[in-house]
Order: structure tokens, then sequence, then C-alpha cells
């Protein structure tokens, strides 16, 4: 199932109270070559293994309710993505925590929790920043030519077709405290339902134009490290972000 | 848990299909640290370390139930520890290849060679090129009499061990029959081997698999000498070996070890469920079906064990189906009462059960209705012949009554698809019964429009599916020494049906012919393929199983380039010559396949093991519903 079709599928319900865990999570291991199906059926799985009472959507096929910030490609390690999970009853998140961690794969683990009146807004839908630390001999370099470009013109291959997008407006900076260290560099770039990069183009567009041989890029170490809201510069962690409570726009 | 990365850089693994194949970290998978400790501190192990590999891709092998059954017997065992392996695909197998990194192991990422034994399941024939590819990848010599004591023991089991002959040149051991028990067995055999290493008086591989020949079940290929002039003969090199290998059995299934806590894959795979075995055998004794005769007797599991089973295998997955499992569900004793105890244990849990191999009754209509998530999903039903008169021969017991009053039934319901399977070139077929087919599909056709005018409802669009696949001759059947038709016959009758069945309501959907026309050869050939199936493999064929990747005529030539044709595994056995799998014994009588074949061609049928024991001979087990039911008649004469 598309994403968004998902998420038209998670809010279009008849609506019962849910109490909502807002979980961080890393990935890291054999997990990390999932894609982004694969991964929620983990957590979906994890979740009825540890007998969670998970409140399961309407209609034909019930699906667990759990909805990802922002799907994570194949290869992409993450150190904090984000997850809401509904359930029937009010959880201890600490418990919550520990519950899923013993039930997940290895390379999977929920970093913490904590519990959230139900959102108005999808946590997919407040996501507009990520920040991404890659790792490959000579990449700060690189990165930082890429920054100083007008344009970096890469082709990306949607519904079948080929088609050229220029990527560059959604790179924003460079992350300040991030080292020095010349083979890693880490970054803020747009991330989200509106605006969205995908780091294996970012790697492709060091390779045309940064002067970073294919391999070399092919093989960086990809690290998703955060996940924000609001409008860049003035963005917030996820788990910091103020929400909007769904019951103060039913009436 | 200390993870072991795949022997692989990022990019190759991110330029194959399905990278999570390759990389292992699945939940429930078992890895004995004690032992990986021992082998960093000391570079040895006194663990048998036993690689159970599946002869195909790793969504195919992960769906399969015995690599999951042995795969936790011989984890629970205190001496074993067993990884699984798979084929990798075109692209992963060329990255192995041209960067010389030897296939691994999901676990600790072993190569092949390091382990003690290697087992493989030869579950069809058409993955036999497949082992050679694992063994190859593996740097394991591929052929039994060049490999050394430095060399992992290779073994297989499954259905098509009962006849290994052509893949006995690459084999060290050959498995007949239920794994549990036996496995074990084997695996304590090779413990003493490994210990003797290092002692004054080391074992050598043939005393080993001398050793090993002791066990009931086990088949040695190498300790037996073949000739095949006028007849296949096989037999025992010298009088210290088994003239005849009887395959095991589990007798009590109810106190045999189940997986309840299967390997879960992270990635989805073909049959993305848990299972639950219920029962083994079958009673029904369809005379084309070779499980039907190689797994009996009937045992079944008592619903306690199973609902327990269930419960567990539902709480240690989080699979949100569950699939029961048989050659036929309907047949379980009790089964009404396993399914409501089931389908109560699943309330509130949005877990579906999942019912292959049902029989269509009103029980059957109403439980489907309770049980699938989707609604109104397929009708199956394998008549496998267009006429009485050929369902008699083949002895499938479901008369045309049966089928027509379950579909008013399920039409009444509101069901609208309906799939009928059946088999081309069965022996004594007719065009008549060919016809027959058609025939059936149309009458179902205005049955479902009948329905719509008795009950005045509007009628959904009706979709019948009739799927033809092709008869082959299996070893251990009553049809073991029948003809295969000739692949031009089978295409004049798969037209003649074609062009006799046109409604858009009914879409006809047919088997590759190619692949069932070298599946015969496999199924009933003998030792002087080994030479075959290596020039094939070395030639670069392999995942023969995917039709894209077959190519027949190749192997005909390469067949034929040996001296043989595909005639001679195609053609009639005569009942006098010494079949090349004689030497084997399935527990069911040569005498009782022969008195069956001799039935079916007076189109006479044989009743069920339920209703009346035939004589198999399966009840020398001494277990089963044969053997029940004449305890209960004795208790009953007393």
């Amino acid at each position: 199932m598309l994403q968004s079709e998902r998420e038209k599928m998670m809010t279009l319900q008849p609506h019962q109270k849910a109490y909502v865990q807002r979980a961080c999570f890393s990935r890291e291991g054999a997990t990390v070559y999932l894609g982004h199906l694969d991964l929620m059926t983990c957590f979906e799985r994890a979740a009825r293994r540890a007998e969670l009472p998970i409140l399961y959507s309407q209609g034909y096929n019930p699906r667990p309710m759990m909805v990802f910030a922002l799907p994570l490609g194949v290869g992409i390690e993450s150190r904090s993505d984000y997850l809401d999970v509904s359930l029937e009853v009010p959880y201890d998140p600490v418990l919550f925590t520990e519950e899923m961690n013993r039930c997940l794969p290895e390379g999977l683990q929920i970093l913490r929790s904590k519990q959230i009146p139900e959102p108005k807004d999808s946590i997919m839908s407040i996501v507009t920043t990520a920040t991404y630390r890659f790792e490959a001999t000579g990449i700060r370099e690189a990165m930082n030519d890429a920054m100083k470009r007008e344009t970096l013109i890469v082709t990306k291959i949607a519904k079948g077709k080929e088609k050229q997008t220029d990527i560059r407006p959604l790179l924003l900076s460079i992350k300040k405290d991030g080292g020095e260290d010349p083979d890693a560099v880490e970054f803020f770039a747009s991330a989200g339902s509106e605006k969205n990069v995908r780091p294996d183009l970012i790697l492709s567009s060091l390779s045309l134009y940064c002067g970073m041989d294919k391999e070399t890029a092919d093989s960086a170490r990809v690290i998703r490290t955060g996940l924000f809201s609001g409008k860049y510069p003035k963005i917030l962690p996820i788990d910091e972000t103020p929400i909007r409570k769904f019951e103060d726009f039913t009436n | 848990m200390k993870s072991y990365p795949a022997p692989l850089s990022k990019s190759d693994l991110m330029s194959v299909e399905s990278p999570a194949r390759y990389v292992g970290g699945e939940f429930n998978a078992v890895i004995k640290e004690d032992m990986m400790e021992e082998l960093e501190k000391t570079g040895k192990t006194s663990y048998v370390r036993f690689a159970f590999c599946f002869p195909d891709i790793y969504e195919i092998g992960m769906s399969n139930l015995a690599l999951q059954i042995l795969y936790h017997v011989l984890n629970e065992s205190a001496f074993v520890a067993c990884e699984r392996a798979f084929s990798p695909w075109f692209d992963m197998d060329k990255i192995l290849r041209e960067k010389d990194i030897l296939l691994y192991s999901q676990e600790t990422k072993t190569p092949l060679c390091d382990f003690d034994i290697l087992g493989f399941t030869l579950g069809y024939e058409m993955c036999y090129t497949n082992v050679l590819q694992m063994m190859d990848l593996g740097k394991i010599p591929l052929l039994a009499k060049d490999r050394d004591e430095d060399d992992p023991i290779i073994c297989c089991g499954g259905p098509c061990a009962y006849n290994v002959e052509p893949m006995a040149d690459f084999f060290d051991i050959a498995m007949m029959g239920e794994g549990e028990e036996m496995i074990l067995e084997l695996c304590e055999k090779i413990h003493e081997y490994k210990q003797s290493k290092d002692t004054d008086h080391p074992m050598t591989r043939a005393e080993l698999l001398r050793n090993c020949d002791a066990i009931e079940g086990i088949y040695v290929p190498s300790l037996y000498e073949v000739s095949y002039h006028g007849g296949a003969l096989v037999r025992p090199v010298d009088d210290g070996v088994k003239p005849v290998i009887k395959k095991r059995i589990i007798s009590d299934l109810d106190t045999c070890t189940y997986p309840t806590a299967p390997v879960v894959s992270n990635l989805r795979v073909v049959h993305d469920r848990s299972y639950l075995e219920v029962f083994r055998g079958c009673i029904r004794g369809c005379r084309f079906c070779q499980a039907g005769f190689i797994y009996r007797p009937v045992r079944e599991k008592s619903v306690d064990v199973l609902c327990e089973q269930g419960r567990l295998l539902e709480k240690n997955t989080g699979y949100d189906e569950m699939g029961l499992l048989s050659l036929a569900t309907s047949d379980y004793t009790h089964f009404p009462e396993l399914a409501e105890n089931l389908l109560s244990t699943f309330e509130g849990h949005h877990t579906s059960l999942s019912l292959p191999s049902l029989r269509l009754d009103s029980f059957s209509l109403d439980l489907m209705e309770k049980v699938q998530s989707t609604r109104k999903s397929g009708l199956t039903f394998a008549p496998e012949a267009g006429t009485q008169r050929l369902r008699d021969v083949i002895n499938k017991n479901i008369k045309e009554e049966d089928i027509f009053s379950a579909l008013r039934l399920a039409f009444m319901g509101g069901w609208s698809t309906v799939k009928l399977y059946f088999m081309l070139g069965l022996p004594t077929e007719t065009d008549e019964d060919v016809l027959g087919i058609a025939d059936l599909a149309k009458r179902i056709e205005k049955l479902y429009y009948d329905v719509g005018r008795e009950t005045g409802r509007k009628m959904r669009k009706l979709e019948i599916t009739v799927s033809t696949s092709l008869f082959i001759p299996k070893p251990f059947t009553p049809f073991q020494w029948e003809p295969q038709n000739t692949k031009e016959e089978l295409i004049r009758k798969q037209h003649l049906l074609k062009d006799n069945m046109r409604s858009r309501n009914i879409r006809y959907a047919w088997h590759d012919f190619d692949s069932s026309v070298w599946e015969v050869v496999l199924a009933r050939g003998d030792r002087r393929l080994g030479p075959v199936l290596l020039e094939g493999y070395r030639a670069g064929h392999f995942f023969d199983a995917w039709d894209d990747h077959f190519h027949l005529s190749d192997w005909e030539e390469i067949l034929n380039r040996h001296g043989m044709t595909i005639d001679e595994f195609a053609r009639e056995f005569s009942e006098e010559e010494t079949l090349p799998w004689d030497h084997v014994s399935v527990g069911v009588s040569k005498k009782f396949l022969l008195s069956e074949r001799h039935k079916a061609h007076e189109e006479k049928t044989t009743p069920s093991c339920r209703e009346h024991c035939s004589g198999c001979g399966a009840a020398s087990f001494g277990v089963g519903e044969c053997f029940a039911k004449r305890e209960v008649k004795a208790d009953a004469a007393e």
C-alpha cells in the first residue's frame, strides 16, 4: 500500500478514542536492507507479538493503526525516526518501549516513546526536514562543492519514467556542529510529503558533479540522524513539536 | 545479540533485487553464542555445525515447513547448531563468483564449506541443479567421490529423496521419510566422527558413512552398485549394507516436537503466514498422487495439542494469518471442533485462518464466510479429470453431484469465483475425457445463472478459471509404470480443450509443458543422469524450477549426448522390470501398487482408508488410521 493511501485510510475511519504512543526508533544491521513496506510489517508483527492493545483500522482488511513519519528507503540507517502507534488504552511509555524491543528483530530498536494526546495532524504531515549523515572517503569536500552549485540535475525514475529534476533547492545546509572529519558530513535536507529528496539522488549528484567516483558514492554509509517539523531554519525535532489535539477540532 | 554482517559491500547488496534475502537477522533465528565464542578463541567447536540448505530463493525456502521443523529440532539439541542457507538469485550468484565470496549461512555468515554437514531439502525435481549451484558457491567438491575428511557431509531429504538416484553421485547420504528423529541420529554419528578427529584413531569418512548406514531410513548411495541392463538394479556392495531402505515415520505427532516459534522473515515471503500441521498422510489414495502414498499411514494430532500449538504460534510469530496444513484438511476427524476452537482463540486479534485443501460442503462454506478477510474470494475444486470414468480410473473420489450441490450452496451464498483444477495426459485419457472438462465448466456456468433465475437476484459476473497441469508418472504410485503423453499429444489435447471452452466467463490457464517433460526424466531417472545434471549445471543451467530460466532443448541435447533419450524415461515401464527405486520401501508394497494399477485400468475405485483397509502395507508401521481402526474393531469383537 502506498503511504498516501495508508494515510487516507488511517484518517477516514469512523472515530474511536485512541491513546497514541509517539515512538522514536533506530535501525541498523540487517534490517537496513528492508524496504519501507517490509519495515512496517516488522513493526506490526512485533506489536502483535508483544500483545499490545493496538487499534486496528476498520474495513475489509483491518491493519494495525501505525503511522510512520517518513518512509525509510532501502539501505538507509536511522538514529531517529518516528512512528505513532494507536492503542485502545493508556500505556506506560517505558513499558511500551520495553515490550516492543523484546519483540523487534535485531537492528530495530525503540529508543524512547511518549504518550501524546491524539493528534489532529498526522505525523506524516508535520515532517518538513531531515538530517542525514553520509560517510565515505572525501565526502565532506564533495558535499561542500555541491552546496556551492546553483543546480544539481539528476535523473529520477518515477512510475517507470525517467525524469530530470533539480535537487539543489532541497539541500538546506551543512550542519555546523558536525565536526571536520573529511570522510563524513551531516546536513539538513527537505523531507516530507511536500518536498523531499532521496539520499541516493544526493549521492548520485555527488558522483555526477562533485568529483566522487561512483563506487565510493554508491558504497557510502547513509544514516538519517533526525526528523524535524516547521519551516527551515525554524525547525523542531518531531518529539518536541507541540501537538494540536484532535479533540479540540471535533466540536 | 551480536550481529554478523554479510561479507558483501553495501554497493553490492544495493545492486541486487531484494538484498534483505542475503543478510539474515530474522526474529526467532538461532545463534549459539557459546559456539561462536569457542570458535573465536580456539578456532574449533565440539558442536556439529549443520547448514540447512534450501535449493531455491529465500522467499520460497522461508515458506517451507520442513525447514522450520528441522531447524527447530536441530537447534533444540544440545550438540548441534543449525543455520540456514538459500540459493542466491542470478544477480547475487554473479557477484559471489566475480568477487570470489563463498556462499554463506544466514545466521553467522559462515561459508558452507566450514560446516560439518549440509542438509538439502528436495521438494521438487527441478531444484536439483540449484543443489549443485549452492555446493559450488560454497566451494565444496560436487561429486561425493571427490570429497574427503576436510569436506562437509552432504545429505538430503524430502519427497524427492525417495528416488534420489539422479542425484546419487552428489550426495553422501539421503534420508528417507520423516526426519525429526533420524536427523538427530545422523548428527550423533557425525558428532562421534568429529570427536574422533582429535584422538589417535580418527574415523575416516568411509567409516562414518558405514556407521550411518546402520540408521534405519538412511541411504548411502556409494555403498550400492548399479547396473542398467534390462531394468535397473541397485544392490549393496556387500552383506554389511542393508539391501532395502525403509522410510521412517513419526509414530506420535502429539509428542513430537513442533516449531511454535519459527523463524519470522523480515521480508515478505511467498506464504507469509504461520503453519499449523494438522496431520500427516492421506486417507484418499488418488492413484497419481505421490504424497498420498509416501506419507502413509494417516496420523492425526489431537485437538488439544493443535489448539495449544496454534495459540503459541500466533503469539510467537505475530503473523496475522495461520494456515492449517495437511494433504486434505477436511479429512481431519475433528475438523469442526478445531476450526471453531482456533477461531475463538483468535477472537479480537485480527488473525485469519487460511484453509487450503478444503472439501466444499455446507460446513466449510459457512467456515469460509467466517474466516476470510476478503470476502467471497475464490472457491477451489480439484476434480482432476473431466469425466466420472476417468475420475474412477485415478481414484479421485469426488462425485459430480457433490460438486454441484456444493456450488449451488455457494452461488446462493453470493460466491462468484470458481477455480477448477485438472490434469491432462492421465492414463487411459481419451478426447471425450478432455472435452468433459469443458462440459463441466459450461454446466457450472449454467448452474450459476439457474441459481440467479431461481432466486431472482441480480448476479455478479461469474469467473470460472480452469487450470490444467500435466500428468507426471511418479515413483511409489500405482501409476509409476504409466507412460507420459508426448509433448505433441499434450499440446493437441490442450488445443482441443481450449477450442471447446470458449466463454466470456471461463478463463483457461495451463502449465508449461517443457518443465513437465523434464520433470518425468528426473522423477523416474537413475544414476546415469548424474553426468547429465553436472554438465547442464556447468553449462550455466540452474533455477530450472523457474520457467523463464528453463531450457528443455538444451537439456535434451545434453541427455542425447550422453546416449539417452527423453522417451526412455517417459515410456511405459514394464511390470516385470526392476525399477531404479525398488531398493527403497515407503511402506506401501509394490504388489499393492500393481493391483491398484490394474484396478485403474478396470475403472474400479478403492475406498478410503477410513472406510475400509485395502491392505497397502502401511499398517506395518503399527500406528495411524488403519491401525487405530483395527484396534477399535478388535475391542468391539471382544
